[in-house]
């Protein structure tokens, strides 16, 4: 038997042996989440609202007797959602006091022609509820962002944030996709 | 080796990757043989049965009561004056089409 020629084993006295290709990729399985975890707890208190309610919170506005805060949930540009066209995320946070009172708050571009056209219902507990606002063709950059909000009494308040001050990145979105016939 | 890595990686994506889940209404309008057809639905592919659709004018008039078929279409004749086209799948679920937007009918 001593024409046979025993192959020698390269990785042997190595970490993971002949397996050295799995040791490897267990070694990277465990690092994974040490790398992500970073970007997870950001997540994390971005979802749950404890990094605020949104990327761009605006100052406080009074709709009535109720008082709310808006803030632009991510600051980028409106986002295509197919058929139904470009949609701006908004969120909004509703004082204890409000909260008790209100029934409904829709958002708008653009003066609401109804209650029953007042646009995208917000949805979500009191203190975050968020809507995807469609951006419709014709917007202008002087164009509100009209909020219109609906009391358990039945009364109707309405307030209206220009466009500019509610989210700067759709402003320059508009600008980049030329102002509309 | 490198193909069993590949597979590994793509079985994670796969995984991982969640669809969109939103469902956003959306209306369009357009002249189809001299009437207004406007074909309703929402994002996810849902067909817009049973949505009630009303043309409405300036004032607030309801000029055409109607509700889509199981086509998504409804079509109607061009009320006189200026109108918009209400798309209403509930409170907070709407699509508002004005008379400018209707493509074939702008001034």
């Amino acid at each position: 038997m001593s024409g046979v020629k025993v192959k020698t084993n390269p990785h042997a006295g190595l970490p993971g042996g002949r397996y050295r290709w799995r040791f490897h990729l267990s070694a990277l399985v465990l690092v994974l989440p040490f790398l992500y975890a970073p970007t997870f707890f950001q997540e994390e208190a971005f979802y749950f609202g404890d990094a605020g309610l949104g990327a761009r919170e605006l100052p406080e506005v009074s709709v009535g007797p109720w008082t709310v805060r808006i803030a632009e949930y991510s600051a980028g540009a409106p986002i295509a959602q197919g058929l139904a066209g470009p949609m701006k995320r908004f969120a909004m946070r509703l004082t204890p006091e409000s909260a008790r009172s209100i029934k409904a708050s829709y958002m708008k571009i653009g003066k609401p022609r109804s209650l029953r056209a007042a646009g995208v219902v917000l949805s979500g507990g009191p203190y975050r509820q968020v809507a995807d606002v469609p951006i419709p063709e014709r917007t202008r950059s002087d164009d509100a962002l009209w909020l219109t909000v609906e009391g358990w009494d039945g009364t109707v308040h309405q307030a209206a944030i220009p466009l500019d001050e509610a989210s700067p990145a759709t402003i320059m979105w508009l600008k980049q996709r030329g102002e509309t016939r | 080796m490198t193909n069993r890595i590949a597979w590994l990686a793509a079985a994670l994506v796969a995984a991982t990757a969640s669809p969109a889940l939103a469902h956003y209404p959306y209306c369009t309008c357009a002249i189809e043989d001299g009437k207004v057809a406007c074909k309703g639905g929402f994002s996810d592919g849902t067909g817009a049965e049973g949505v009630t659709l009303d043309v409405i004018s300036y004032d607030e008039q309801i000029l055409v009561p109607g509700k889509f078929g199981a086509d998504s279409v409804v079509r109607f004749d061009k009320p006189a004056g200026e109108f918009y086209v209400l798309f209403d799948a509930g409170p907070g679920q709407v699509v508002e089409v004005d008379w400018r937007d209707i493509d074939g009918l702008a001034p």
